[in-house]
């Protein structure tokens, strides 16, 4: 070992030719505790796993929700805008007498009786008359009409 | 010997910080030096050391006091060396350089042609070669010891020992041949 050692000492030297910046050794101990010190800090304490599973979802829906208000917004306001603020009012007001207006069973029965005595004939009439009553009734009917005359 | 006592009796006690310091103000240079030889370069070496005491910082609670502390730092520093260099030689960094190209631009090296091609040819070594090279030759540890830190047989440390000799040697008489 001595012999191996003072042939390579011969060649090459017995000085250490390497050198470490200055201060670096006196300051080790001092960085190493600062570095530990750091990493055993408590780490801020992580969120729940559902959360951070459901949330790229819940934002990923309300971007889409905000895009298709967004779209649904644009579409309205140039279609009434096409219309014109007139029409908008127009087709409310008949929207309301189609649909809010009440209507009571009196109007309800009355409208049918007009509609039907409007649209029969005095033929269809009389030929409904003579099929449907007697000959009796009809004399009866008859009667009456003339006597309120 | 006494200090290991002393830092191991001091941690104990439950001075854990104190003993810490104590235990790197003790064995910080000569880490440094073993580890700086393998590696050469300033920085790596930072990491590797700095690396090594975290280590030490974190597992000191499992010594058992089996092996002596000193021998423990040295398997720990080394095989925190020998991953880095692995690693290095992995991602291919210093490709294309070899140790004499990297020693002459290091501004912390101030070796003469011949230290350069000493060092040039330890860096040539298979890397637990050159741990059981640097081990013996410049720290002048026992083999008893080493075979301790590596966990290798002595016989077969004293093999590879004299084969990096042997190495060394023909390569630095190659050198100065060409130089001179």
């Amino acid at each position: 070992m001595n012999e191996q050692k003072d042939y390579l000492s011969s060649c090459a030297g017995g000085d250490n030719p390497f050198r470490v910046p200055e201060g670096y050794l006196e300051s080790l101990e001092d960085r190493l505790l600062s570095r530990i010190a750091a990493e055993e800090q408590p780490a801020t304490p992580a969120k729940h796993p559902a959360w951070r599973i459901i949330k790229p979802a819940l934002t990923l829906a309300a971007m889409f929700a905000l895009i298709f208000g967004m779209g649904y917004g644009v579409l309205s306001l140039t279609h009434t805008l096409g219309r014109g603020v007139g029409s908008a009012a127009e087709e409310y007001a008949s929207a309301e007498e189609e649909l809010i207006r009440p209507v009571s069973l009196i109007d309800y029965y009355q409208a049918d009786e007009t509609e039907d005595t409007s649209e029969l004939d005095e033929e269809t009439l009389v030929n409904y008359l003579a099929a449907e009553l007697s000959f009796a009734d009809l004399a009866d009917i008859y009667a009456q009409t003339y006597k309120e005359k | 010997m006494s200090t290991d006592r002393e830092i191991l009796q001091l941690y104990r006690e439950g001075g854990r910080e104190q003993a810490f310091r104590l235990l790197v103000q003790t064995y910080k240079e000569r880490l440094y030096w073993h580890i700086r030889r393998m590696v050469l370069d300033h920085d790596d070496t930072d990491d590797c050391l700095q690396n090594t005491f975290l280590k030490v910082w974190r597992s000191l609670d499992s010594f058992r006091g089996d092996a002596q502390l000193y021998t423990w730092l040295y398997r720990i520093a080394t095989n925190e060396t020998l991953t880095f260099l692995s690693r290095q030689q992995t991602r291919g960094e210093y490709a294309g350089l070899d140790a004499a190209d990297r020693l002459s631009s290091d501004p912390w090296f101030d070796g003469d042609e011949v230290q350069t091609a000493l060092h040039r040819a330890i860096a040539k070594l298979p890397p637990k070669q050159k741990a059981v090279f640097l081990l013996r030759y410049f720290e002048e540890m026992p083999y008893e010891k080493i075979a301790q830190v590596l966990e290798t047989s002595e016989g077969a440390l004293k093999a590879s020992y004299h084969h990096a000799y042997e190495k060394i040697k023909a390569w630095m008489k190659e050198a100065l041949d060409a130089k001179y």
